[in-house]
């Protein structure tokens, strides 16, 4: 089974995720700021992160630059209820982006093809 | 063999910035000051050199770029009179490179007029780091790099897994390793000697496994930028058939790959990014150049394409300027026709090519239009949304390709 690790300061937007993504078939550990997320993540080792930006400690894109200087590999889908984000150039180190909805089908998709992606390691063409 | 000049005999260098060139003896001094300040400022306790490879330029290019008052020294390489590409110079790097036992290469275009000491700094530094190669991440004007933007970038990203956004940028850096890889590769066409280097590499540090990165340069590309439907000339046949060229070389890799990944940035903190200066594109040229393709290659594109895509197509040709639209889904099946075409086709590759231009000016003329409205940005993520589609069109591929 799939682990997601959720973190945003909204309270309920966790646990509507949780509930939906478990639905899925995903196991789900959530996390409300920013505090020690590398110590989470290195503890906990989901095999994505959804990211909220814009939370009230916490940016969600510096919180992205510190994932990747640790876990390059990990797959990061950020969420934010506002699309303004795109134009930072910092959130093209993410996997995907979505705008926050009540409708999660975008956020599932995008999770699923992060986690779907793939690159083989090897050459074929050494 | 090739032509050098070497008046501090340089024998041994840890980094080497190199500069190619063709008559450009008007813009090559200023990204070789610009070199020289890079290295001095942020690799001073290195041993650099900043190298000059030239197609023996008649037009006093070598003359200045050895005047250009610099702290580090230089070297002048050339091909042999009459032997042209930039891709040549490159090999000319590749070898010297080797020889100096260079553990980084920067790369620069001879005509860039904004770049800064920093763009050393940052395609340079991540190859001492742990990077085979970087890639440039800089803002460019939303029609500058046409073929960046409706093909090259898609196709490599859908290819290989790896969003790259400037894949024919022009400017990188690479290691040492990655040059003697380059060196060593023994599938060098005339289009890799020509345009078709900058895919080619890129290409091949992606196929290779190689860590790679893409650097903020902080200031927008500012160079030489032309209008798409003025003068394409040789460059889309030999990047776009290298592109072709590599599909069939690298089937056995680009068929496992799903989706895409980021890739590691580099330079974060540049502050506000600077707006580039306009490109003017003239879009009725744009669509009469793809309306007059049909009667000069429609032959062509009715065996190339699929009956479906070919109807679309026939569609397509209906409409107005006034309401003209190539959807990109249409786009990304029309090429992957087009490479299966290339992949079965015995003779005639090179016409093959050059009928897929007056298609690529329709898709311009769309994507001009479509973005006309956008912010710089907003067209960005429209160029995200294309590469979404060349992403599910993967699957088509891979049917008609292995059919």
């Amino acid at each position: 089974m799939k682990k997601i690790l959720i973190v945003d300061d909204e309270e309920v937007i966790r646990i509507l995720y949780a509930e939906e993504l478990e639905e899925e078939g995903y196991e789900i550990v959530t996390t409300g700021s920013g505090h020690g997320l590398i110590e989470i993540i290195g503890r906990e080792k989901p095999d994505l992160v959804v990211l909220d930006i814009k939370m009230a400690e916490h940016d969600g894109l510096d919180l992205l630059q510190d994932i990747r200087k640790d876990f390059y590999n990990i797959p990061v889908v950020l969420c934010s209820a506002y699309s303004s984000f795109k134009g930072d150039l910092k959130s093209i180190a993410a996997d995907y982006y979505v705008v926050k909805s009540a409708d999660l089908s975008e956020l599932k998709q995008k999770i699923r093809m992060a986690l779907e992606g793939h690159i083989p390691h090897q050459s074929t063409q050494e | 063999m090739h032509i050098e000049e070497n008046p501090h005999d340089v024998q041994a260098a840890d980094l080497i910035v190199g500069i190619p060139s063709y008559n450009e003896a008007d813009l090559i001094s200023f990204p070789t000051q610009k070199a020289s300040e890079g290295l001095v400022k942020y690799f001073g306790s290195k041993n650099s050199v900043i190298i000059n490879c030239d197609n023996d330029s008649k037009d006093g290019t070598r003359e200045a770029f050895m005047n250009t008052p610099t702290e580090v020294p230089k070297i002048y390489l050339s091909t042999p009179p009459g032997v042209t590409g930039k891709g040549n110079n490159f090999k000319n790097l590749f070898r010297k490179s080797c020889d100096l036992g260079a553990q980084a290469i920067v790369v620069v275009d001879a005509d860039l007029k904004s770049i800064t000491p920093r763009w050393i700094k940052n395609l340079g530094e991540p190859l001492f780091e742990d990077f085979g190669f970087v890639a440039p991440l800089y803002v460019r004007h939303k029609y500058d790099g046409t073929i960046t933007n409706n093909i090259a970038y898609p196709m490599t990203r859908a290819l290989y897994g790896r969003r790259v956004r400037q894949p024919i940028g022009g400017d990188f850096g690479f290691s040492g390793e990655l040059a003697e890889i380059y060196l060593s590769h023994e599938n060098w066409t005339p289009a890799i000697a020509a345009f078709g280097i900058d895919i080619w590499m890129s290409t091949i540090a992606m196929c290779h496994g190689k860590s790679i990165c893409q650097s903020y340069m902080g200031r927008p590309k500012v160079h030489k930028p032309k209008d798409p439907g003025e003068s394409l000339g040789p460059m889309f046949v030999q990047v776009v058939g290298t592109i072709f060229d590599m599909m069939i070389d690298g089937c056995a890799f680009w068929k496992e790959v799903r989706w895409s990944k980021p890739t590691a940035i580099f330079g974060f903190g540049l502050g506000e990014m600077e707006m580039p200066p306009p490109v003017d594109v003239n879009i009725e040229r744009l669509y009469d150049k793809f309306q007059a393709g049909f009667a000069d290659y429609g032959s062509f594109w009715k065996e190339a394409l699929s009956a479906n895509l070919s109807k679309k197509l026939s569609e397509v040709k209906e409409l107005p300027l006034a309401g003209f639209e190539f959807p990109a889904n249409l786009w990304a099946e029309m090429l992957v026709d087009f490479a299966v075409a290339y992949k079965n086709c015995k003779n005639g590759k090179k016409k093959l090519m050059e009928s897929i231009i007056p298609l690529y000016f329709g898709r311009t003329c769309s994507y001009v239009i479509e973005s006309e409205p956008m912010t710089i940005q907003q067209a960005e993520e429209l160029i995200e949304d294309q590469c979404g589609v060349f992403e599910y069109s993967k699957s088509y591929l891979l049917n008609r390709w292995f059919e």
